[in-house]
């Protein structure tokens, strides 16, 4: 490992930056991800939605994409964990008074379990599509079975929490990443603090799939 | 004068280090126009003249630019006004009959000595690792001989306001010192004379702030809110960036010298 990867890894402020770093790339893949499903309104029969995922499905480059994915969700995990852990470890004894001066949100309190909520929405996503359109083989097409799926049971609540959770995380990652990689300044804070509604957008946007496959179909 | 207040104290008694403490209630007839310290120094005299053990707490200037004291009551630290130390906080800004309680700053880096007296010495050993500059002893350089712009003069003396009380360790939900480091890092970081070692300053202090055991970061900041002195968090993006551009930057120490 070079010297100045090793001296980023070692230092809480090194972990910082790749947490941000990757979040944020993360957070491109799901501006992509969105526009990508934004398909699925475009007609009735969902063919729209079938060609687009056909034309990622015979995409070559896919498996790469894929493992790129799941490097940047496992640096992005397991150092948030690690930072968590030891932000545990800085403080033994609480306060007998829990208070503040007003500038912790609900948000920004709760990073480690919305990503956790996250994280178990992931693997339940997983499991439905990626190795559900396995299953499935040749013979089923994507949007029978998205439709399917989030028709069944609990499978729809569970997707629209796991997305409240996902805007909860970012309305604070997407102003707490920039000024991690040093990118404040008071122009840049007001463009930050615009920046942080895509997190609504984002929750919002994917949180209507499962409620339309409920409800308007 | 003006009339005087009952007011109940929980404050925080532990014998040392190593045993447990717990809150101890004390009831306080005060005057609104007493400072807070002058409340536990009432209370200490009457410990005292009791027979009992006057409360341990630090205090010094009693003006505000000191940073010996500290105390977080009701749960904020150096209580509940912007930018005002535990000294200058007046008993006015309560109501009789109030309950405060009194604790120490806590954190694993601050351990309690004792009741609310803790060891900050971990911000000096910071400040040893690299918050200094480097100058040459001798005669006095002439004025005016390094010009530093206005801009640049005023953002290094907002961080150089710090008084390192440590009350944005204890306002953080991590434990972290990064607004104290920050503040260190911008202070020199933006004057001439603190630009040979800017690298070395960036690198040597986080090392140190984690050596100690401070948490991370994360972005809360309730630091800047809890800062008697007004610190800004901006300081700690400066920090993020100077540490980077160091890590990226910095050459090795050269290892040819001598031969």
């Amino acid at each position: 490992m070079p010297t100045w990867l090793q001296k980023i890894l070692s230092s809480s402020l090194g972990k910082k930056y790749i947490t941000a770093i990757t979040g944020l790339l993360l957070v491109l893949f799901l501006v992509a991800h969105l526009a990508g499903n934004l398909t699925i309104y475009a007609d009735k029969d969902g063919s729209a939605f079938n060609s687009y995922a056909h034309l990622i499905e015979s995409n070559p480059l896919l498996p790469l994409a894929e493992a790129g994915l799941l490097v940047l969700f496992l640096a992005h995990i397991g150092l948030a964990v690690r930072v968590t852990i030891e932000n545990r470890r800085a403080r033994r004894s609480r306060y007998a008074v829990a208070n503040d001066k007003g500038k912790k949100t609900t948000s920004s309190a709760t990073m480690i379990w919305t990503g956790l909520i996250v994280l178990g929405f992931l693997i339940l996503h997983i499991w439905n599509f990626r190795i559900g359109k396995e299953l499935a083989g040749e013979s089923g097409d994507l949007y029978t079975l998205v439709k399917s799926e989030l028709r069944q049971g609990w499978t729809p609540w569970a997707y629209v929490v796991g997305m409240g959770a996902l805007g909860f995380h970012l309305w604070h990652a997407l102003r707490s990443a920039f000024q991690t990689l040093g990118a404040a300044h008071p122009y840049l804070d007001e463009a930050w603090e615009k920046l942080r509604w895509l997190a609504v957008v984002l929750a919002l946007g994917f949180a209507s799939f499962p409620l339309y496959f409920l409800f308007y179909t | 004068m003006s009339e005087s207040m009952h007011i109940t104290l929980n404050v925080w008694r532990q014998k040392n280090a190593q045993e447990e403490g717990r809150l101890e209630a004390h009831a306080c007839d005060v005057s609104p126009d007493m400072s807070f310290l002058e409340v536990l120094d009432v209370l200490n005299d009457k410990l005292v003249s009791e027979g009992k053990e006057a409360i341990a707490f630090e205090h010094d200037c009693r003006e505000g630019i000191c940073g010996s004291c500290s105390l977080v009551l009701n749960g904020q630290a150096h209580g509940p006004h912007k930018n005002t130390t535990t000294c200058q906080l007046h008993m006015r800004s309560f109501k009789s009959g109030d309950n405060i309680t009194v604790e120490p700053f806590r954190a694993a880096a601050f351990p309690v000595l004792k009741d609310l007296v803790v060891d900050r010495s971990a911000f000096d050993r910071i400040q040893q690792s690299g918050g200094y500059v480097s100058v040459n002893t001798g005669s006095a350089p002439a004025a005016n001989a390094v010009l530093v712009p206005k801009d640049d003069a005023d953002s290094a003396m907002d961080a150089a306001q710090c008084i390192g009380c440590g009350a944005c360790v204890a306002a953080c939900p991590n434990a972290s010192a990064m607004l104290f480091v920050s503040a260190k890092i911008a202070h020199l970081g933006l004057l001439p004379q603190g630009q040979p070692e800017r690298k070395k300053r960036a690198l040597a202090m986080v090392s140190a702030m984690d050596r100690e055991g401070f948490g991370n970061c994360s972005n809360h900041f309730e630091c800047g809110a809890a800062c008697p002195k007004g610190i800004s968090v901006a300081n700690i993006a400066r920090l993020n960036r100077d540490w980077l551009g160091a890590v990226l930057t910095e050459r090795e120490e050269r290892k040819d010298q001598g031969d």
